[in-house]
C-alpha cells in the first residue's frame, strides 16, 4: 500500500513537472528575467580572440545541410540556372556610399580561406574550408555612417509561413578578421544548398548566425523597424541574438 | 568519537541533553540551497538542450563513427513507434521512457528523454538554453563563494579527503554495510563522506562548468586549450554529460543518506544550521 502510494506520488509530481517548467516558460516576466543572462555573457564573453583553424583533413567533405530548406521560389531558381550571373549584393542603409556587388567584384577583393569548426546551436559540430571576402573589406568600401550599429543580412530562404530568415551583427562582430562572406565551402563555389551564391561564416558564434543565401545587406541603428525587431530569424523565436555561447 | 571538530557548541538542550553545535555556516547553507536549486534546473534544461542533438561523440566535431550514445525512435516489431538507446553501437530497447516518450503535453513523440525531466517540458531549444544559461552563473558563483568562505574560515581542511583518509575508507565502507561493528574514527566528516564531498566539489562541478565552457565558439575562440583538453567540442559535450550523470549520482545517494541518518536533524542543520550531537552515530550525508 505504502509502495503504491509512493508510486502514484511519483508519477504524479513527474507529471506536474510539466505543467510547473511550461508555465515559467510560458510567463513572459519570468522569461524576461531569465533573458537577462544574454546580455551578461555579451559583456563577459563578447567577441574576442579568434575562433581555432583545423587542417585539411579535418575538413567534412560532405559538410551538414541544415537550417531553413533551400529556396525555391522562381527568382532564386533562376538565378541558379544562370549560375548566379545576374547575381548582385547590395549594401544599403546607414552607409555613405551604397553599392552592389557582382561576385566578380566580391572576388576580386581580398580573398581568405580558413578552416573552421560550424558549431550548431542544436549541439553538433562539422568543419569546413570557407573562402570568400572579410565583412570588414565590404564594409570598408560602403562606409558606414556614423549612426550605423548593425549589419543586416537579408536572405532568399523563406519558412514554411513564408517568413523570411535574416540575421544580424553589430559592427564589431562584423569588424571581427575571422567573420567571412563565404563564396566558396571546400574550395569549390558554394552549391545551392550550402548557401549559394554568398552565405556569412561567423565561427565566434553559433550556426544560425551565419545565414545561408545573403540577398542584400543592410546597415542600421537599431532593430525597431527589422522584420521581427529582434535581429534575426530565430531570434524572434527566443533564441540569442548573442550566440557566443 | 570525536564530533566536536566542526562546530562550536551554541546551546545545550535541557530536555534531551544532547548538545547543539553550529555545524553549517550561513555561506554554506546559502550556497548550499542556491546550488542544489540551480543544479535541478540545470540538469533538467540540460536534457532539452541535449534532445535537440541526442547523440555524444568522442571526437572533436561530430563523427558517427565515435559515437558513444545515441537515444532515439525506431518501429518495433509490431510496427509501432518505440525508443532506443545505443552505447557504443549496442541497442537496448527503450519502450516509452526514452526515445519515443513524454513530450511534455501530454501525447507521445520522437525525443531523447521525457518531457517529465526536461525544462520546459515541451520541446523548445531557446527555452532551455535561456533556462540553462541563468541558472549556470547561480551554480557558479554559489560554487565560487562556497570556496572563497571555506577557505577562509578554514572549513575546507576538515572536508576534502587527505592521504590519511584512505586506509579508513574500506573499514568505513565495512561499517556502513554493517560487516563492523564501529565506524574508524574520524573528525566532523567520515571517509566516504570525505570522498564524496571532494569528488562532488572539487572535481566534478568545476570540471561541469569547465566543460559547459568548452561548447562555447565565443570561449573556444578566446582559451583554445580549453576545449582542447577536453578533446574538442564534441568530446566536452560528452563529458558535460558524463559530469552530470555522476552529479546525479551523488544526488540520490545523497539524499537517501539525508533520510536515513536523522532526516530533522540534517535538515535542521542545512536550514538554520544547528545539528544535535550523539543523535547518529558515524554516518552523515
Amino acid at each position: 500500500m505504502k509502495r503504491r502510494l509512493f508510486l502514484a506520488t511519483g508519477s504524479a509530481m513527474l507529471a506536474g513537472c510539466s505543467t510547473v517548467t511550461n508555465g515559467l516558460t510560458q510567463n513572459n516576466a519570468v522569461m524576461r528575467v531569465i533573458g537577462s543572462a544574454e546580455a551578461l555573457n555579451h559583456l563577459v564573453i563578447g567577441t574576442r580572440g579568434s575562433a581555432q583553424l583545423f587542417s585539411e583533413r579535418d575538413v567534412d567533405r560532405d559538410f551538414r545541410v541544415n537550417g531553413l530548406p533551400t529556396p525555391a521560389d522562381s527568382r532564386y531558381q533562376t538565378l541558379v540556372r544562370e549560375n548566379f550571373a545576374s547575381y548582385a549584393l547590395p549594401v544599403t542603409g546607414k552607409v555613405e556610399r551604397p553599392q552592389s556587388f557582382t561576385l566578380n567584384e566580391l572576388r576580386a577583393l581580398t580573398s581568405l580561406n580558413q578552416i573552421t569548426r560550424h558549431d550548431c546551436v542544436e549541439g553538433w559540430s562539422a568543419v569546413g574550408k570557407f573562402g570568400g571576402v572579410p565583412l570588414a573589406k565590404v564594409l570598408s568600401l560602403v562606409k558606414p555612417a556614423a549612426d550605423a550599429r548593425f549589419v543586416v543580412f537579408h536572405c532568399f530562404d523563406r519558412d514554411d509561413s513564408n517568413n523570411p530568415y535574416y540575421e544580424s551583427l553589430n559592427l564589431h562582430q562584423a569588424a571581427h578578421p575571422q567573420t567571412v562572406l563565404a563564396l566558396e565551402l571546400n574550395d569549390k563555389p558554394l552549391d545551392p544548398d550550402h548557401g549559394a551564391p554568398v552565405r556569412l561564416k561567423i565561427p565566434t558564434q553559433l550556426g544560425y548566425k551565419s545565414a545561408k543565401w545573403v540577398e542584400r545587406i543592410e546597415l542600421v541603428a537599431n532593430f525597431k523597424n527589422v522584420l521581427g525587431g529582434n535581429g534575426g530569424y530565430w531570434e524572434d523565436q527566443g533564441y540569442e541574438w548573442y550566440a557566443g555561447i | 568519537m570525536d564530533m566536536t571538530a566542526g562546530g562550536v557548541p551554541a546551546r545545550a538542550t535541557a530536555s534531551e541533553g544532547e548538545p547543539l553545535v553550529v555545524r553549517h555556516s550561513v555561506t554554506t547553507r546559502l550556497t548550499h540551497w542556491i546550488g542544489a536549486l540551480a543544479f535541478f534546473v540545470l540538469v533538467m534544461s540540460g536534457l532539452q538542450i541535449f534532445n535537440a542533438a541526442p547523440y555524444l561523440d568522442a571526437s572533436g566535431k561530430s563523427n558517427p563513427a565515435r559515437r558513444v550514445l545515441a537515444i532515439g525512435a525506431e518501429q518495433n516489431s509490431a510496427g509501432l513507434a518505440s525508443g532506443y538507446i545505443a552505447l557504443f553501437g549496442l541497442r537496448f530497447p527503450t519502450g516509452h521512457v526514452l526515445g519515443y516518450t513524454d513530450d511534455g503535453l501530454g501525447g507521445l513523440a520522437p525525443r531523447a528523454f521525457p518531457g517529465a525531466i526536461t525544462f520546459p517540458g515541451f520541446q523548445d531549444l531557446a527555452a532551455g538554453r535561456r533556462w540553462h544559461l541563468f541558472f549556470a552563473w547561480f551554480f557558479s558563483v554559489a560554487g565560487i563563494a562556497y570556496f572563497i568562505s571555506g577557505v577562509r574560515r578554514k572549513d575546507l581542511e576538515l572536508i576534502v579527503l587527505r592521504p590519511s583518509d584512505l586506509p579508513k575508507l574500506l573499514p568505513m565502507q565495512l561499517y556502513y554495510l554493517r560487516l563492523r561493528k564501529n565506524p574508524p574514527h574520524y573528525g566532523k566528516y567520515n571517509p566516504l563522506q570525505k570522498l564524496a564531498y571532494t569528488l562532488v566539489l572539487f572535481v566534478f562541478s568545476p570540471l561541469i562548468v569547465l566543460s559547459g565552457l568548452a561548447l562555447s565558439p565565443g570561449i573556444d575562440a578566446i582559451a583554445h586549450p580549453l576545449t582542447w583538453v577536453f578533446g574538442g567540442r564534441q568530446f566536452a559535450r560528452l563529458w558535460h554529460f558524463a559530469f552530470m550523470a555522476a552529479l546525479v549520482g551523488f544526488f540520490f545517494t545523497h539524499i537517501i543518506l539525508v533520510l536515513s541518518t536523522g532526516v530533522v536533524n540534517n535538515m535542521r542543520s542545512m536550514l538554520d544550521g544547528k545539528y544535535e550531537l550523539g543523535h547518529h552515530e558515524g554516518q552523515g550525508p
